[in-house]
């Protein structure tokens, strides 16, 4: 049983678009067949994030139009077997295609592949509702700031709403330098708010940054990164090894001198 | 320092940093409190062995949008109150004056058959909606003095509060529960989200959100949470914000009217404090 999950926020700019990318690459890795699927018609971006822009040849639309055949617009991964991407059309909008052309394709695309990834545009209009369509699970994308948490809760409400129970949160760029500093939203107060299960944390690192300019998703980099690894441990959570400890991003940097004076802080 | 010195302390600071914003009626305010009666959403009320779904009139707003909102708004008080009823409940659906075809009786009964609740009977004032029920296999009944009846409910309504509404259920952000009469959330009810009630509104649970007691005037309303931070709070036809810097300890707190605004009480002191305002009556 092939399992559809869509990967949203509401907010933009919160990475949801790195997160598919790493995420997929992870999945493949631990050897599972993946197919990603850029769902923000008009402004795509996981071809750039993952390396692939210039072997796009048909999109999503010219499928649905039967303009060509599934397996012909599907881009396939050549640094990482079992990882295909279904690109989005860059010269349309996102009222191109409905819910139910999308759902179609989507449930289509699921019979050969053991994960497809959606990635949602931001907003909750047409296009988030065409990205949820065929979704049975979904992924919540926030970053510790008020406004993406305002967002991410008006989503889960939307996703209820649509009968997608499973729904699991992820956070990004968390700086656990600000927080220690009590500068910035904590997991507790995150998730006290979300209510929902978290399944991974990723730390703010420039290496995402700089890879995503490269169209080298980070966790294809031989050297281990802290954000490559948590893609990875959310990778192994998602197939159903929960019991996989979170990092500890808090001892990362974590020194004898910073120790002492937090004994004294107390 | 004894607990009880703490808790009238804390209350007291409460008491002081509480503004209040506009005592007079605002329109924003009494729009809402006609929102209760003119849009109230659809509702679920036990009767004897069967469960009676109740839609609202259909007003002169789009047909298509509208029943887009009203299927949503069944989903999320089906779900919030999901182990009210035994499994396999009859449903009568009270569709008044609302034009259903097939399709759309068909959805309803999907979604009444997700929480285990079966459509038996509808009841409606449309001929064609009656057609649709019957050529569906529903028991049908129509009637035809409905206008009438539904005046007489309406203004039976801004007299007599309806049953609470019991919710178990997240109120998020963008989603709004309103109902003509006391509103229970078990769980939180988060920035962004609205509860307005005729009567009380009880969040057992976090109120971050906004919440408007009685909203058809009576200042009388309450409301109570278990974690009282919230964006606004509203009662009849007054406003007032949340302190800017929140208690350091959140207690189970109540909101009520008094002759200086809305204010806030930890509960236990409450009934001492509510017993001496009696004799001014509520403002």
């Amino acid at each position: 049983m092939s399992r559809i999950i869509v990967i949203t926020s509401g907010k933009g700019g919160v990475g949801k678009t790195s997160v598919t990318a790493n995420l997929g690459m992870a999945l493949a890795r631990l050897g599972r067949k993946v197919a990603l699927v850029d769902a923000d018609f008009g402004l795509r971006n996981l071809d750039l994030i993952l390396g692939l822009e210039n072997r796009v040849v048909y999109t999503a639309i010219e499928v649905i139009a039967g303009e060509c055949r599934l397996e012909q617009a599907l881009v396939k991964d050549k640094r990482q077997a079992g990882l295909v991407l279904l690109p989005a059309a860059q010269n349309r909008n996102k009222d191109a295609v409905t819910p139910t052309q999308m759902k179609d394709l989507i449930s289509n695309l699921a019979k050969n592949y053991d994960y497809v990834l959606v990635d949602s545009p931001a907003g909750i209009e047409t296009g988030f509702r065409n990205a949820i369509a065929a979704a049975t699970e979904a992924l919540i994308i926030t970053t510790p700031e008020v406004a993406a948490v305002r967002d991410a809760d008006r989503v889960v409400g939307l996703l209820e709403a649509h009968e997608i129970k499973t729904i699991r949160l992820i956070i990004n760029r968390l700086r656990p330098e600000m927080i220690r500093q009590n500068e910035m939203l904590s997991m507790e107060d995150i998730l006290d708010l979300l209510v929902i299960p978290l399944i991974g944390i990723i730390p703010d690192d420039e290496r995402i940054i700089v890879s995503s300019n490269r169209g080298e998703p980070l966790v294809l980099d031989s050297k281990p990164s802290l954000p490559g690894m948590a893609f990875e441990n959310i990778a192994k959570r998602l197939e159903g090894k929960e019991e996989v400890p979170f990092l500890d991003l808090m001892a990362h940097n974590d020194n004898l001198i910073n120790r002492i004076r937090r004994l004294f802080k107390g | 320092m004894s607990l009880k010195e703490k808790h009238s302390e804390s209350s007291s600071n409460n008491k002081g940093d509480q503004p209040t914003v506009a005592t007079g009626a605002e329109a924003g305010v009494s729009r809402a409190g006609n929102q209760v009666n003119e849009y109230s959403q659809v509702s679920l009320k036990s009767e004897g062995e069967k469960v009676l779904l109740i839609l609202p009139t259909s007003g002169k707003t789009e047909q298509q949008t509208d029943w887009s909102v009203l299927w949503q708004d069944l989903k999320y008080r089906l779900q919030g109150s999901e182990h009210a009823w035994q499994a396999g409940t009859a449903v009568h659906l009270l569709a008044k004056d609302r034009l259903l075809d097939g399709r759309q009786l068909q959805t309803i009964a999907e979604t009444l058959k997700e929480v285990k609740l079966q459509l038996k009977w509808v009841c409606t004032s449309r001929r064609q909606t009656a057609v649709a029920a019957a050529t569906a296999g529903y028991s049908v009944q129509q009637e035809k003095m409905l206008p009438a009846i539904n005046l007489e409910v309406e203004q039976s309504q801004q007299q007599q509060l309806a049953e609470p509404l019991y919710l178990q259920t997240t109120v998020r952000s963008g989603s709004e529960v309103r109902h003509p009469g006391t509103i229970i959330i078990q769980g939180d009810c988060n920035p962004g989200g609205i509860i307005i009630a005729a009567g009380d509104i009880l969040v057992w649970g976090s109120l971050r959100g906004i919440a408007h007691a009685g909203a058809m005037g009576n200042r009388e309303a309450k409301i109570m949470a278990l974690r009282m931070e919230p964006t606004q709070l509203r009662i009849a036809d007054l406003i007032a914000r949340a302190p800017e810097s929140p208690p350091s300890q959140l207690m189970p707190e109540v909101a009520y009217i008094t002759p200086e605004g809305i204010r806030i009480a930890q509960t236990i002191n409450f009934a001492k404090n509510n017993s001496f305002l009696k004799k001014f009556g509520p403002w």
